[in-house]
């Protein structure tokens, strides 16, 4: 395997080609902790809820092809996204443990001119920040954010399933909250923090979606939370875009502001809410800043 | 009426994890943790789902957007909590592959298979985007050699899936 000093960035469709301001969090918390990345033209990873469920094989092919893109270059891949994360370690590891599967695949991937090795890792950003320690962490934040209460959501396919992707705990992370905790905030314990945030029967019926995400939010907010912290992309979307539509199902505004664990760090490193496009977001974050002197 | 589908039975039979499907003993442990069973009030219930499957029993079959297989939110926590280590998730896989490829998917799927198919994307770049990404001093984003992309997705047969 792998051990680079230098990973690939895979931002995905979803942070890439839609909300690029999850990247800029990302990019300059990684600076200051000396994570260093660059490009390659990676193709979709492609999505695990969508295109694994309309065809296994394109999937496994297309997930190998981007994987042979980085062992090209000998380099780690690191993910900011939950989806592409789980895709690209759930490939790899098939394929390295699987002859027959990787057989099929290499023949598939000869008609471009490609061939899987099975010689680098995937890593979550999660991970990476999680390994690089609290220490490094603390030793960066200007603002600390004591008081903050927030509601951690990991969402399902950072850890799932645990026996190949092997990321954390599967249902009590700890790695998250330890990221968390580095800046100041504080973690609540709420009940439904293992809960799905319903994007995914989301692409099948609306209904449901937003009651699963009415239930998630609740919870968090009888908890005392004030804020959720994501690490998946489509998880983002669904709290902070989608919350007005479980507002209408539950009948109630909620408010609660959703930030990316990245926005959070970079926040408490002392960058300017402008500067990381916090402007984009659906749920205004005024107040919160403002209350713990962060806008 | 209900009848044996063998070659569901078979394609199930064949995914790698059947030694441990035959051992599903209907607990219902899939059942208790599902989130889209607790809010639809089980008008979707993996536990039925993965009993039909291993029976040949196409029930969620025949019909669009089946709910009794598509609403399946796929966060594998089912799997998780199987006490005989059954990959359910890898089962739904295997059904809503077919479901896909006899066309009776949500448009949603197949729609983004087409972007996909088309640009190596599923959300392919655009104008106002790359400003923003300009805006906030990100990099350009290297776009996909989408030919190559085509090419390979010929290969395992997706024109053929997506009718293209």
């Amino acid at each position: 395997m792998a051990k680079t000093e230098e990973y690939k960035m895979f931002q995905g469709c979803t942070i890439g080609n839609r909300i690029p301001f999850l990247e800029a969090s990302a990019r300059k918390v990684f600076d200051k902790l000396g994570i260093k990345t660059s490009e390659a033209p990676f193709a979709c990873c492609p999505d695990p809820v969508g295109f694994n469920s309309t065809d296994h094989l394109s999937w496994l092919a297309m997930g190998a092809r981007n994987l042979t893109i980085a062992e090209d270059e000998g380099k780690d891949i690191i993910s900011l996204c939950n989806g592409c994360f789980q895709t690209l370690k759930l490939v790899n590891k098939e394929l390295i443990h699987d002859e027959h599967e990787k057989e099929k695949i290499n023949a598939i991937l000869k008609t471009i001119g490609r061939e899987f090795k099975g010689t680098i890792n995937v890593k979550h950003f999660v991970e990476v920040l999680y390994d690089i320690g609290a220490d490094k962490i603390k030793e960066n934040v200007v603002k600390e954010l004591a008081g903050l209460k927030v509601a951690c959501h990991t969402g399902c396919h950072y850890n799932r399933p645990s026996e190949i992707v092997q990321t954390d705990d599967p249902m009590k992370p700890i790695k998250l909250r330890g990221v968390v905790k580095a800046t100041g905030a504080v973690p609540v314990d709420y009940e439904e923090e293992m809960l799905c945030c319903g994007a995914g029967v989301g692409n099948t019926e609306e209904e449901p979606a937003m009651q699963i995400l009415n239930n998630k939010i609740t919870s968090a907010m009888n908890a005392g939370a004030e804020a959720f912290i994501v690490n998946c992309p489509a998880c983002f979307q669904q709290f902070d875009t989608n919350q007005k539509k479980a507002e209408k199902i539950a009948g109630k505004n909620f408010g609660i502001p959703v930030l990316y664990v990245t926005e959070l760090l970079a926040l408490a490193f002392g960058e300017k809410p402008d500067d990381l496009g916090l402007k984009f977001h659906r749920v205004r974050l005024s107040a919160l800043l403002e209350k713990h002197g962060l806008s | 009426m209900v009848v044996v589908d063998y070659e569901l039975r078979k394609k199930v039979m064949d995914a790698h994890i059947h030694d441990a499907l035959k051992y599903c003993y209907q607990c219902a442990r899939c059942t208790d943790v599902c989130p889209v069973a607790k809010v639809t009030d089980q008008r979707y219930n993996p536990r039925p789902v993965i009993m039909n499957s291993f029976l040949g029993l196409n029930t969620f079959m025949g019909e669009k957007d089946n709910f009794s297989l598509w609403g399946c939110t796929i966060c594998d926590t089912c799997d998780e909590v199987c006490p005989q280590k059954i990959e359910l998730t890898e089962i739904f896989t295997v059904l809503k592959n077919m479901s896909i490829a006899r066309g009776e998917g949500p448009d949603y799927y197949t729609t983004q298979a087409s972007t996909i198919y088309d640009t190596g994307k599923a959300i392919p770049m655009q104008p106002a985007i790359e400003r923003r990404r300009k805006d906030l001093g990100l990099p350009v984003i290297e776009p996909p050699d989408a030919d190559e992309v085509k090419k390979l997705l010929n290969e395992t047969k997706l024109n053929k899936i997506l009718k293209k």
